[in-house]
């Protein structure tokens, strides 16, 4: 397996770092969107409870079935996958985001109201970092399952370590086949532990000072 | 932690837990899902493949696509698909509720956060990456398909029973001891209805990702409708492809109601 990375690190090293930057973008992307979405809604609770249904709703699909309905949309390729990848990563968000959100005490905003914060401001400075660690724990799942959708969009030629997989597959009873998917699975993992790790050290850094441990 | 950072949904760290919150444990907090949702989803379900039946009957096919889309064919794909969903559950029962009671025993409590923790590493794991290692260790074949979907859905039902235990009020097990029950009786009639309403839930998780993950069986000759999704992208034909997704999707939906229901029926007429 050695001589397999050592061949081949150049090829591994461009892959892994394809994977890691379309979970990346795409989390980031599904951020924006879910917390944007959930700061939206979660002042209605009827819509909130709805976005928790398609949030669950959502999740129930299959990846394979989405990745599939979105090829004629799409294309194969990366566009897919990146839509793909972005449309699961949303969900898990959005449903911390509404749940954090709502979990704001109301007397806080009640304060901050009286301490003369607009809207936005009480948004900004009081709900979203009293909110801000539930967020990020919906970020880290989504990180986890986006690494793993990602693997997945391999198939219809997404970027990243999902292609080693595939190709240990096509070539199985060759002499690389299990090295091939191993390297796939196994840079999967590393990969999502390095995330897992980034995105806790964020959290340190992110967290509002007053509510850090 | 501080208390914001307690929240019922930091601990969850995979995709399982993503599902679990999502589809599973939020609904075991609420009282009663809504009839709306549950009756909702079969009926969008329905319409669905209903709308998509009718299109199938009347569209204009080649004869590749005609041979795909073959009524008899695709009977036998979903049925291989919902086998492939219910083996793998049940395997996933038989193992997880009596390994996650045994871990709650006073003998094996302290081993519990130590499996806990192995089973939520294996989860990190990709799964189209577990299903081709084990194919290429175990070959090609339904069985490989179950391992790995087994492996991949054993965590979420043996978590929730170790957390449905745990979560058993101790003066209720105490107050059985002191009502003359023998340890077996207040694991069967306090302690285990007790837990169902989290067993269930983790149970539908399970369902929900062994269904979805089934699709992925037909990569390694397994069966199932998925195998509509790759021909599609081989052959470029775009109704083999859609038809396939639309199926899966609808399938998915209709387990989840299933697990929905189920947890409806099962919840001790005590507990509300």
């Amino acid at each position: 397996m050695w001589d397999y990375i050592a061949e081949r690190h150049a090829q591994l090293l461009y892959q892994s770092y394809q994977h890691l930057s379309l979970v990346i973008q795409c989390v980031l992307l599904a951020t924006v969107l879910a917390v944007g979405l959930a700061v939206f809604v979660h002042r209605n609770p009827r819509i909130a409870a709805l976005a928790g249904g398609v949030s669950a709703i959502g999740l129930t699909i299959p990846s394979f079935a989405l990745l599939g309905l979105l090829i004629p949309l799409a294309g194969i390729g990366t566009a897919t996958s990146v839509i793909a990848v972005t449309f699961y990563a949303t969900l898990p968000i959005l449903r911390n985001a509404v749940v954090g959100l709502a979990g704001v005490d109301s007397t806080l905003i009640e304060s901050a109201r009286g301490m003369g914060m607009g809207a936005v401001r009480t948004l900004l400075r009081v709900e979203l970092p009293l909110a801000w660690p539930v967020i990020l724990a919906g970020v880290r799942v989504s990180a986890q399952m986006s690494m793993g959708i990602a693997a997945i969009a391999a198939y219809v030629l997404g970027p990243g370590l999902g292609s080693f997989i595939f190709t240990g597959l096509t070539q199985i009873g060759g002499k690389n086949a299990l090295n091939s998917a191993l390297v796939g699975t196994l840079g999967v993992v590393l990969l999502a532990l390095i995330l897992d790790a980034l995105l806790l050290l964020a959290g340190r850094l992110t967290t509002s000072r007053g509510i850090r441990v | 932690m501080t208390t914001v950072d307690r929240g019922p949904d930091t601990s969850r760290e995979n995709v399982a837990d993503a599902k679990a919150a999502a589809a599973g444990l939020a609904s075991s907090r609420k009282r009663r899902p809504g009839w709306r949702l549950l009756l909702g989803q079969p009926l969008f379900v329905a319409v669905v493949v209903i709308a998509w039946a009718i299109w199938r009957s009347q569209a204009d096919l080649d004869s590749i696509e005609k041979r795909q889309l073959d009524w008899t064919l695709l009977g036998r794909l979903t049925l291989e698909h919902l086998k492939l969903t219910v083996v793998a559950t049940v395997i996933v029962l038989a193992i997880a509720v009596p390994l996650g009671i045994a871990l709650t025993r006073p003998r094996l409590r302290r081993a519990a956060p130590l499996v806990v923790a192995f089973a939520n590493a294996g989860q990190a794991a990709p799964v189209i990456g577990l299903i081709v290692l084990l194919a290429i260790w175990l070959g090609f074949g339904f069985w490989t398909a179950i391992l790995a979907l087994c492996l991949y859905a054993i965590l979420p039902v043996l978590r929730n029973t170790i957390v449905g235990l745990q979560g058993v009020d101790p003066t209720l097990v105490e107050a059985g001891r002191g009502m003359g029950m023998s340890n077996r009786s207040v694991l069967g009639r306090i302690e285990l209805p007790l837990a169902v309403p989290v067993i269930m839930a983790g149970i539908r998780t399970a369902l929900v990702l062994v269904v979805g993950t089934a699709t992925l069986a037909t990569f390694i000759d397994a069966g199932g409708l998925g195998g509509l999704i790759t021909t599609g992208i081989r052959l470029l034909r775009y109704p083999v492809l859609i038809s396939g997704a639309i199926l899966v999707a609808a399938l998915a939906l209709l387990i989840d109601w299933a697990g929905r229901v189920l947890e409806e029926v099962t919840r001790p007429r005590g507990l509300e």
